[in-house]
């Protein structure tokens, strides 16, 4: 960090903002892990609970709002300092929307826990805990204020695009295969879409805090592994390649 | 624009009648910018191929100022745009206030400071020797920090000004008394009680009385060394907005220790520290990503 503010009280707030933004990961974090628990052990009443903790993180994003209004009004604050607040903003709003994904997977693995256990349950996991690992070093990289672990992390979203791609035809083949596994599998895409979500707001995290120590946006294309928008089933075809 | 009946600087007619001795200092001082190389002692603004540059109005060359022993002034080379305004910002001693009364010699008012370099004002060298100051400071105009209207009546504070430069009929007269106060957005305020002192008016009122003192003798260049740190809020957006208006028009140079301020209405921007130039460039770029850390610092406050 730069050297300190001559006023005192303006470096405690941007502290207390920063120390918000990192709790609002650590709560990213905690209940993206949980929900993957849940999901792997049948775990209803641990799902309910990542349900119910999504409200804390809410509340935490509004409270930071509140204090990085106060900032901006109070502090005029200019260069790095104007920077600092623009990106926790935008990084809390990420986090609170990895949140929202995780409450989603936690939800969906009630029903899922409802149903007969299946085999191909356990494909959905393994990606999971790549999108945690993403998630759990882009807050590292913000903790650090490090702008070449972001970048590490931005690149390696396309592997977690590309697991969602391979889970995608996996699932279409499994339903195609039995139309039993269609209610099942219905859950798991849409939660694979979630956790590929929360991929896409870990690179944005990424990208802010690039912006935040370089000053400049990270203007590169990211490479992009997923094509399953692309991928359509017709009558003549089993699942695509 | 400048009325016909104002002279140039220098005309040829005045440099032929001169004696010799005066006119070596005279061809230097009518050295054109273009043949000097361009010296970089602070960062300066990247101008990104294919987005048009204004026009240097002053350029300011390897400036350097004492007082007495002391160098308040190390080696400053800035240009000052045309029709923009530039913001010199710095803490208190810096030298921003300095490098504005060099640009229109009032430190020779002073014994003991001296300034070295050269200042080009459209292509002719200002601190050259043998100026006529007069015309000089006609052409730059300056308002300071405290209101100084003279004790005399609103109307006479302006046409005082005027009448040093020309001899104009009632009438004519009248009108660029009424034109310049409308310039400096004082007109509906006073146009009733032109009789009355200057004195008399408001502080901020005061102040743009004599930003329309500067503009009535038709400058081309503005200095304005801290014009509204000493009024209030609203005053200080009036002389702000009115600032954006003339910048049409002239070529304004300001110090501020308002950052706010040089962030709001200034196009350019100058960081001087302990007599040197630190950065300049755009002002949106000083203030939100500036390249060098002491700027930052300063912008930010964190200077110890």
């Amino acid at each position: 960090m730069p050297a300190e503010h001559i006023i005192k009280s303006y470096d405690e707030e941007l502290a207390r903002l920063n120390k918000m933004v990192v709790e609002m990961g650590g709560l990213a974090e905690s209940q993206l892990a949980a929900a993957i628990d849940a999901v792997v052990k049948r775990d209803s009443a641990l799902a309910a609970r990542v349900v119910e903790g999504d409200a804390t993180v809410d509340q935490i994003e509004r409270d930071l709002d509140n204090l990085a209004i106060r900032l901006l009004a109070l502090r005029q604050p200019m260069a790095r300092d104007l920077r600092e607040i623009f990106v926790a903003l935008k990084i809390a709003s990420d986090l609170e929307r990895i949140c929202d994904y995780a409450a989603n997977v936690a939800k969906r693995s009630i029903a899922l826990s409802q149903a007969p256990p299946v085999q191909l349950v356990h494909a959905l996991p393994r990606m999971a805990q790549f999108a945690l690992l993403l998630v759990k070093d882009v807050i590292d990289a913000y903790v650090e204020h490090d702008a070449d672990k972001a970048l590490a992390v931005w690149t390696r979203d396309e592997e977690l695009d590309e697991m969602y791609s391979s889970l995608f035809r996996e699932f279409l083949t499994y339903m195609m295969e039995d139309p039993r596994n269609i209610g099942t599998c219905t859950h798991l895409l849409f939660m694979a879409k979630n956790i590929e979500r929360i991929g896409d707001h870990a690179t944005n995290i990424a990208e802010n805090l690039y912006y935040l120590v370089h000053g400049t946006p990270l203007t590169q294309a990211r490479p992009k592994g997923d094509k399953s928008s692309l991928e359509v089933v017709g009558p003549d075809r089993t699942a695509p390649r | 624009m400048i009325s016909p009946t104002v002279r140039p600087l220098m005309s040829d007619s005045d440099t032929a009648g001169r004696a010799s001795a005066d006119s070596a200092a005279v061809s230097q001082a009518r050295r054109t910018p273009a043949a000097i190389p361009r010296l970089q002692p602070a960062l300066m603004p990247n101008e990104a191929p294919g987005t048009a540059t204004p026009a240097t109005k002053v350029d300011l060359r390897n400036i350097n100022f004492f007082y007495g022993k002391f160098q308040a002034l190390h080696d400053i080379t800035l240009p000052l745009y045309d029709r923009r305004v530039t913001a010199f910002i710095g803490p208190s001693g810096c030298g921003k206030s300095t490098l504005l009364r060099i640009l229109n010699r009032i430190y020779e008012l002073y014994p003991g400071q001296v300034a070295t370099g050269e200042v080009y004002l459209d292509g002719i060298n200002i601190l050259a020797p043998g100026l006529d100051l007069n015309r000089l400071r006609a052409k730059i105009g300056m308002v300071f920090q405290k209101p100084t209207p003279f004790p005399m009546s609103i109307y006479d504070n302006i046409a005082f000004g005027i009448g040093l430069y020309e001899k104009l009929p009632k009438s004519e007269l009248d009108d660029r008394v009424e034109s310049a106060i409308r310039r400096a957005a004082l007109w509906d305020e006073v146009k009733h009680k032109l009789r009355d002192s200057g004195l008399s008016l408001s502080g901020g009122q005061q102040q743009r009385l004599c930003i329309a003192r500067a503009i009535a003798i038709e400058p081309e260049v503005l200095l304005l060394d801290e014009p509204a740190s000493a009024l209030d809020p609203i005053s200080t957006q009036r002389i702000e907005e009115l600032i954006a208006e003339l910048k049409v028009d002239y070529c304004i140079a300001m110090v501020t220790h308002n950052m706010q301020q040089a962030a709001r209405s200034s196009d350019y921007t100058a960081f001087l520290y302990l007599g040197e130039l630190i950065e300049f460039d755009e002002t949106e770029r000083i203030f939100t990503h500036p390249r060098v850390p002491r700027t930052e610092d300063y912008i930010t406050g964190r200077f110890g």
